[in-house]
């Protein structure tokens, strides 16, 4: 059998994608509109009479097709980032402020009944230790055929067959689809809940540390096996994690966080081989590499910033070996530069383009999967 | 450099409790091999990383090393004696004095109810070690500030869900420093914390190894980081050891296809060239489970370069030169510069085969 | 068995915060939930009159100072009517609750010393000391109560000799702590030995054995203050249980005359022909009392579990922040 050499990533179009669907866009969407737009969100947590400033001001974009990474360590706010696009957050946290546009429509104005429109029909979430999240007592078929069954309207058989053939493509063999999650292993487990993730046909689907607890072979199993969904189903993909090396092989555009804010993001390739901001550049020289001769390891003093009561200016400047008199007083702006990356660090205070912050994905897009 | 410790065809068998209907039936009883029979020879002020993914036994031989299980067969030779049957108390007492375990979780190690202080004294008053109070309190402080908590009496008195992630880490080093072992066993130290805090940790370690002459076995299912710490690295499936050697030999000329396929799919903070997927190994499935181990060579099950021998025989851990050895039938021929990954095929699968048993059909064809 | 798993620390400061609420902010979160509040108020009341009785209402009335009319229904000088032998009721009620609360808490003493001894030791060294000791405790978990108080009260009067006392309770009420003591550590060592059992599996526990201590000392030091919170609240609901006990037990005669608990007083009032005569004022107020008291328990001790419980939803929910 001779190998097909696999085709460099065409950028999509919407109708492309939207083409490929099963069920209907929703009614308020805007053929025109960008998959996803973030807008200065701001997600705060409710601790006694204050507030967490867990997300405090991020902005970002996602188009049809696209993998995008957001990075950081814990506590910087990207898993609460993800719970704020499906709006499950805790019961003390609230977004407080900015938007989230899906095909247009803003999520963050909707009442919760609205949101069910669109969680699991349009975005979808496989959560952290989500292999843990099956209920033990009813079978991996029926579980992922509920919300077809009663999202979709269709009859029991149908859902149960759509069921069977979503595990089929993630991997879990036909015969293994009535097993109970028990009788699964961890890296089938988080198949499965891939696969429940897909059941209503969702134009995105966020993986939450996908990977963190299987072993290095599922994981790269799993990552290829999203890799290959994102192909032949045509998803846009958020995938989160600390772990930026899974995100340097899956991911078309990285963001990287940290203390609730987005420190710098951009092309894969760029944010890895030439990062800007002082902690980007820390973050991945602390990531051993296997396949290189380096052995030394980047190490960054301090500890994150408390949350409650954040340092002004920027939250980076205390651990920062750049920081200057202006980055512990005036936040720093965020600016684009012509190679699509985009940075908020007064060490870089202009651009090489006239755009100051603002939305990411004015023409961008395109752009950044060609000069990848 | 003399051998610090020794173990010789070391087995961990759990057995498995049979059902009415099996015994009635007949069925033999079975056992869940968690290790099934390694041997190994770590020397003085080396570090030696054991690597393996979960199922490997890589932490129940760990746990035998510093008696926390009884092994089911096999001997343990420390510092020339052996202490393979140590279970009684006086001798015990002594071995764990030189022998110590840094676990994985810092957040379930530290008893919640209890302070720092007593953590870490808690060794030295087991052990008897400090002819007095005041003794034992500078042997307190000098190990948490040996492990980087300093002033120690701010982190004393504190409780554990009162520090971070790195720091309760830190506490652990110092409980486990405080009896002065020889040879520490540290079961996946840094997996558990971020990253950045990943790095100090190693590089304490380090440090440690040179100040108090300490000698590891570091358990860990990342390969990379036993790339960064490790000065030889054995690599574990199924309770066997598949390869062992030098860490830079082991990595950049693997001569067993499990270790090739773990080096080629450990993540690299590199992203791949444009228009080239990485050129990874992705096994098929996953381990088997422990008590029904393949026959032949346990890995046959998975392995891309499977022939009819690797079927029936279990190949032994063969001497290829230079400290390296590797468990495989194909190892001594594997002696191109990339070691056996040179004969593996790569992950580039043809578009439209959707199913694993097809994907693994073709890449046997291709061989 | 897997790999790692994300690390969920959360951050510096509401780390603190949460510790520092934690320790001082118990009381306020205990007296924040009505239970709580409740349970302590009327709990409070009921041990304080029966610590000092006689500032309420002076010494014990008995015959020869009973001042009132037989079997009247309450009026200005006796707020609660009187008994047949004029003796103030509310006087009697007020006293019965030393004795019904001194019962109460040696009986809760000797089931929590015992229940809680055995459920640590049973489910720490396990294997076949654990079952014995489960079977004895099964033994005494089916045995009821009345049936072995009945069978067991001139055995253990015999034991412990007819005229016997301790802290001002008699010898009859003696029997009264025993067989409570009896009948309920087999229900305080199950639940302590359950928590025991997945307290023996944490990490820290090994860490302790692999440092070189014996079962004793991780029993003593890491097992015990990990289940003192069970304790407690299963100390005040036994307190709860033994209260009501003891008055089922002196209601059926167990009880003694010469210091009546309100089981007692209930089993006076019934012999005196009270319910066939409406004397309504001399059933309720030992009967109310008893409610009362079994209530503000067991809302004390939900309360303290919901409280003292680490995975308990009610706990401040500091957010997890990946």
């Amino acid at each position: 059998m001779t190998e097909q050499p696999i085709p460099a990533m065409l950028p999509l179009s919407p109708a492309d994608i939207r083409g490929r669907r099963q069920w209907p866009l929703p009614k308020l969407a805007d053929p025109n509109a960008p998959l996803l737009e973030v807008r200065d969100l701001k997600t705060h947590f409710r601790l006694g009479r204050a507030w967490v400033r867990a997300v405090d001001g991020v902005s970002f974009g996602l188009a049809d097709g696209e993998a995008l990474g957001i990075a950081g360590e814990s506590a910087c706010g990207k898993t609460t980032t993800a719970l704020s696009l499906v709006q499950l957050l805790p019961g003390n946290g609230k977004i407080r402020g900015g938007s989230v546009e899906l095909f247009g429509i803003d999520l963050v104005q909707k009442s919760e009944r609205a949101m069910q429109r669109y969680r699991w029909r349009e975005i979808s979430m496989v959560f952290q230790g989500a292999m843990n999240a099956l209920n033990p007592v009813i079978r991996v078929r029926d579980q992922i055929a509920e919300p077809i069954q009663y999202r979709l309207d269709q009859p029991e058989a149908a859902a149960r067959q759509r069921a069977i053939d979503l595990l089929d493509m993630v991997g879990i063999p036909r015969k293994r689809a009535d097993a109970y999650p028990h009788e699964l292993s961890g890296g089938m487990r988080q198949r499965a809940m891939i696969a429940m993730a897909l059941a209503c046909d969702p134009a995105i689907v966020i993986g939450d540390e996908p990977t963190t607890a299987l072993d290095v072979m599922v994981q790269a199993q799993i990552l290829d096996l999203l890799e290959r969904l994102r192909r032949d189903l045509g998803l846009s993909l958020i995938l989160i994690t600390h772990d930026l090396s899974v995100l340097a092989e899956t991911c078309d555009r990285v963001l990287v966080m940290y203390a609730g804010r987005v420190a710098e993001e951009g092309p894969v390739r760029r944010i890895f081989t030439a990062p800007r901001h002082p902690y980007t550049r820390k973050l991945v020289g602390s990531f051993p590499n296997l396949h290189t001769d380096r052995r030394s390891l980047a190490v960054i003093q301090g500890q994150p910033p408390d949350l409650l009561t954040p340092p002004p200016g920027c939250r980076f400047a205390p651990r920062c070996d750049f920081a200057m008199p202006v980055c512990t007083e005036v936040v720093p702006p965020e600016v684009r530069f012509s190679d699509g990356v985009r940075v908020a660090c007064h060490l870089f205070p202009t651009s090489d383009i006239a755009t100051v912050g603002g939305s990411t994905l004015e023409g961008s897009t395109l752009g950044d999967m060609t000069q990848r | 450099m003399s051998e610090l410790l020794r173990v010789s065809g070391l087995q961990v068998h759990f057995p498995i409790r049979r059902a009415l209907g099996d015994v009635v039936r007949g069925r033999a009883a079975s056992a869940v091999r968690a290790v099934d029979g390694i041997d190994l020879s770590i020397q003085e002020g080396e570090v030696l990383a054991l690597v393996g993914e979960s199922g490997s036994g890589k932490t129940t031989t760990g746990r035998v090393i510093v008696k926390l299980t009884r092994q089911t067969a096999g001997r343990v030779t420390f510092d020339g004696q052996d202490v393979t049957d140590l279970w009684g108390t006086r001798r015990l007492r002594a071995y764990r004095r030189r022998v110590q375990l840094i676990f994985q979780d810092p957040y379930e190690t530290l008893d919640p109810k209890q302070t720092i202080h007593d953590f870490v004294a808690e060794p030295l008053e087991v052990n008897h070690i400090g002819r007095s109070a005041a003794e034992r309190e500078v042997m307190i402080a000098s190990a948490l500030e040996a492990a980087g908590l300093r002033p120690a009496a701010t982190y004393a008195s504190r409780h554990p869900h009162e520090l971070s992630g790195g720091q309760r880490q830190r506490v652990v080093i110092a409980g486990a420093l405080a009896v002065g072992p020889e040879l520490v066993v540290a079961d996946e130290p840094v997996s558990m914390l971020d990253v950045s805090i990943r790095t100090e940790l190693l590089r304490l370690m380090l440090d440690l190894r040179k100040e108090r002459h300490l000698t590891y076995l570091f358990i860990t299912h990342d390969l990379s980081i036993a790339w960064v710490i490790a000065d030889r690295i054995a690599v574990m499936y199924l309770g066997k050891i598949m390869e062992i050697g030098p860490a830079n030999r082991v990595i950049s000329v693997p001569r067993h296809p499990y270790t090739a396929a773990l080096v080629s799919v450990a993540p690299s903070p590199e992203p791949p060239a444009p228009g080239e997927r990485a050129k990874r190994t992705i096994l098929v499935g996953e381990t088997p489970d422990a008590s029904a181990i393949p026959a032949g060579c346990r890995f046959n099950t998975r392995c891309p370069l499977v022939f009819d021998r690797c079927r029936v025989e279990e190949p032994p851990l063969i001497d290829l030169g230079d400290g390296q050895s590797a468990a495989c039938w194909l190892a001594e021929q594997a002696t191109s510069t990339g070691g056996i990954a040179d004969m593996l095929p790569n992950a580039r699968r043809p578009l439209g085969l959707a199913s694993p048993a097809a994907q693994r059909l073709a890449s046997q064809a291709a061989l | 068995m897997t790999g790692p798993a994300a690390a969920q620390p959360t951050t510096a400061a509401v780390r603190r915060l949460a510790a520092v609420r934690r320790s001082a902010g118990f009381a306020t979160r205990f007296l924040g939930r009505t239970d709580g509040l409740v349970g302590v108020i009327i709990l409070g009341f009921f041990a304080f009159i029966a610590a000092f009785p006689g500032i309420f209402v002076g010494p014990l009335e008995d015959v020869t100072t009973a001042t009132g009319l037989p079997l009247h229904a309450p009026y200005a000088a006796h707020v609660f009517g009187t008994d047949e032998l004029g003796r103030d009721i509310l006087n009697l009620t007020v006293h019965a609750a030393r004795i019904s609360m001194t019962i109460g808490l040696m009986a809760t003493i000797i089931t929590i010393v015992v229940g809680a001894v055995v459920g640590i030791v049973s489910g720490y060294v396990g294997g076949v000391l654990d079952t014995i000791l489960m079977r004895i405790a099964d033994f005494f978990l089916v045995l009821p109560t009345v049936v072995l108080a009945l069978i067991l009260a001139p055995v253990i009067l015999d034991v412990i000799g007819a005229g016997a006392e301790f802290g001002g309770i008699r010898a009859t009420l003696l029997v009264i702590v025993v067989v409570i003591g009896l009948t309920s550590w087999a229900t305080t060592a199950r639940i302590i030995r359950s928590q025991v059992l997945s307290l023996k599996e944490r990490m820290f526990v090994d860490r302790a054995r692999v440092i070189g201590s014996g079962p004793g000392r991780i029993m003593r030091r890491h097992i015990l203050p990990n289940v003192v919170n069970l304790i407690v609240a299963q100390a005040v609901l036994t307190f709860a249980g033994a209260v009501f006990t003891e008055t089922t037990l002196s209601f059926i005669g167990l009880g003694d005359p010469v210091a009546p608990s309100w089981g007692q007083v209930l089993n006076t009032a019934q012999a005196a022909g009270a319910p066939g005569l409406g004397a309504w004022w001399y059933i309720a107020p030992p009967a109310v009392c008893v409610v009362l008291v079994v209530l503000s328990f067991t809302l004390v001790g939900n309360a303290l579990d919901d409280i003292l419980n680490p995975k308990s939803a009610s706990r401040l929910r500091v957010v997890d922040e990946p």
